[in-house]
């Protein structure tokens, strides 16, 4: 029985685990920013995808309008690939759904804390309302469960079917 | 109930009689029935039970052994001409008395012959029991209309109607000590995870309980480990063609006798979410219907929060969006409302199960019109409460899992609480968590939001759109699956 399954995984390998990790960190970019622009439309926070990576840089009129949430939110998936590429190099052996969590948090500190600067269009960490700043940490958090799950997930998986059985509940 | 100690048949009729006295009481149940009758200068005593065998095959049984009798033939050999006279393709020969009385009691009528140590047990049951009837919670427009019944035997048969393949194992385990309940454990064994069918198989050998009244429910709580979650930890069914497809995905069946309902595992949160009806329309239609659902779902479980939100505080409204929120005043802070008009609804639905229909017309009127209409007339409710609610509750009827329907409820109530409380806090940290604890959930190893959390594109895709049985050529990974192609 543990061959046919091993066999079974050896075929499938060839699809991918880094790929799939890629694809992960893309849909995962979309979605959780599609939930933060939505969060910024209804005033939740004060920052949406596009204030990071549109607003901070072109200062036009566009910028405010829907299509400027739209490019906000496709360069943040872009940006998550590479997301889930540190994840998939540092932490891909990590069990279960904590590191993912605080993968999320540590990349809103750097991302809200370190990187601060860089962005014009987003107010310093102490100006903003603590609204913002829980929304977007939980926004954050949900990113980081969902590729840090999924992936090591996947890399479990893939590589020790047997474990996944006898692991008990 | 010591199962312990077998004890052998006896040769001498006096002491099985005694024995059949002391364990199943024939002077004082009324229902075992007993009946003596001579052969070849033997005795013989036939045990049944009154309710549970067909009384026809008994009378046949009895009257071929009756003729052979009044031929006289001459041989030495009884107990061989007895099992030869036994008109039946299914007769056992057994040693054991314990095995006789669980037999007995089960439906089986039981012969013991004089001076032999050996009893026959033949199958002549007949359950009381129903018609396969279409399942009430699982309705469809087109398609089959059979249903599972009560009676594990006919399950197996409906099972085995769709699926003629030899690999298909129907394995059974009895369990309790006094309901002797049978469980069938169903699969392809080829293509069900072995991991999962030996976890499946332990987890029901360990059930160790006097009876199993409650079948199904008993059995899913021994082996999958609620606790205090609310979600559903496994998908039921009364519908044999999806009982089938489960099986050609990879999933494993449990059946329990005395229930209609059939067990899948694994389950995950996105089982309870589709229908078979989905699978009854062209694909784009089974999606629209999809989708739809989808909206009630999330409306079942965010609308209400989100709306109260809006109403405590309306700056978070963008400008085409300002005309939400109650216009009158209302003495009652809307939170309040909300709780009264959901737990009002609830009150309707848990009455609406127990009232004989004659009944539910009235109930139905008294609770739309006068407390509706009345509450708002009076001043309790503000009229977008009732607007607001009404849409959650049909969110909650739309899901097609009854289980899910409740536990979301439930996540509705706590969320609408945090966010009464703590504002935006409480609704994004309610949102989170609600996400969070959906994603750690496993339900038999199988992580419970899968394919959403941990991700999975393919199998998502396949729950966004329903795709045509054509295109669907690979099993879900969710079950490990043996083989992968469901196209050889």
């Amino acid at each position: 029985m543990d061959k046919t399954q091993l066999e079974q995984n050896q075929q499938e390998k060839p699809i991918s685990i880094l790929n799939k990790s890629l694809l992960t960190g893309f849909v995962g970019g979309m979605v959780w920013s599609i939930f933060g622009a939505l969060s910024y439309y209804f005033n939740f926070t004060e920052v949406s995808p596009a204030s990071f990576l549109i607003r901070s840089f072109w200062q036009t009129g566009w910028t405010s309008s829907f299509l400027g949430e739209v490019l906000g939110v496709i360069g943040v998936s872009l940006i998550s690939i590479a997301g889930a590429l540190v994840y998939y190099l540092a932490l891909k052996k990590t069990n279960g759904i904590m590191p993912g969590v605080l993968y999320g948090g540590a990349v809103w500190g750097i991302i809200f804390y370190l990187l601060n600067p860089i962005f014009a269009a987003v107010p310093a960490l102490p100006d903003m309302t603590s609204d913002t700043i829980i929304t977007t940490i939980c926004l954050f958090v949900l990113y980081g469960a969902f590729i840090g799950y999924s992936i090591s997930y996947e890399y479990h998986d893939l590589n020790q079917p047997a474990d996944g059985d006898a692991s008990g509940k | 109930m010591d199962n312990q100690q077998e004890t052998h048949v006896m040769s001498r009729l006096h002491d099985i009689e005694k024995f059949m006295d002391e364990q199943v009481g024939i002077e004082e149940s009324f229902d075992v029935g007993f009946r003596q009758f001579p052969i070849l200068g033997r005795k013989l005593n036939m045990y049944y039970v009154t309710g549970l065998v067909d009384t026809d095959y008994v009378i046949e049984l009895m009257k071929e052994l009756m003729e052979w009798e009044a031929e006289q033939p001459r041989t030495r050999k009884v107990f061989e001409g007895i099992y030869e006279h036994l008109v039946h393709q299914q007769v056992e020969i057994v040693e054991s008395m314990e095995e006789c009385i669980t037999q007995l009691l089960s439906g089986l009528a039981v012969i013991f012959v004089e001076g032999e140590k050996k009893a026959f047990i033949i199958d002549v049951r007949s359950y009381p029991g129903r018609s396969p009837e279409e399942p009430d919670t699982e309705k469809v427009v087109r398609g089959s209309r059979d249903g599972y019944t009560e009676n594990i035997i006919e399950n197996t048969a409906l099972t085995r109607r769709r699926i003629r393949d030899g690999r298909l194992r129907h394995e059974i385990i009895k369990s309790g000590t006094r309901s002797k309940t049978d469980i069938c454990i169903s699969y392809l064994k080829d293509v069900a995870d072995p991991g999962l069918v030996k976890l499946v198989k332990e987890e029901v050998k360990n059930i160790e309980i006097d009876g199993l009244s409650m079948a199904d429910k008993t059995v899913e709580e021994y082996i999958v480990k609620q606790g205090f979650n609310p979600f559903p930890l496994v998908r039921y069914t009364e519908r044999p063609d999806v009982a089938a497809s489960h099986l050609f995905e990879g999933h494993v069946l449990i059946m329990v006798d005395t229930t209609p309902s059939m067990i899948i595992t694994p389950t995950t949160f996105f089982h309870h979410v589709q229908h078979a009806e989905e699978y009854r329309q062209s694909p784009v239609v089974g999606t629209f219907i999809r989708w739809i659902r989808f909206i009630g779902m999330f409306a079942s479980v965010f609308l209400l929060p989100f709306w109260l939100l809006m109403v405590m505080e309306p700056s978070l409204l963008p400008e085409p969006l300002a005309f939400i929120g109650p216009n009158e005043e209302s003495s009652i802070p809307v939170v309040i409302q909300i709780l009264i008009a959901d737990i009002g609804i609830e009150f309707l639905r848990i009455a609406a199960i127990h009232t004989p229909t004659p009944l539910s017309t009235a109930m139905g009127l008294i609770a739309a019109v006068l407390i509706g209409q009345i509450a708002i007339d009076v001043g309790m409710f503000v009229p977008e409460v009732i607007l607001y609610v009404a849409v959650a509750a049909i969110g909650t009827f739309a899901t097609p899992s009854y289980e899910l329907s409740v536990a979301n409820k439930i996540s509705r109530i706590l969320l609408l609480l945090l966010t009464a409380f703590f504002g935006v806090k409480g609704f994004t940290i309610g949102f989170t968590i609600y996400i969070l604890a959906l994603a750690r959930t496993k339900s038999l190893n199988t992580p419970y939001f899968w394919p959403f959390l941990p991700f999975n594109m393919k199998a998502m895709m396949q729950i966004l759109f329903r795709l045509s049985v054509p295109l669907a050529k690979v099993r879900p990974s969710i079950v490990h699956p043996q083989n992968n192609h469901r196209q050889p």
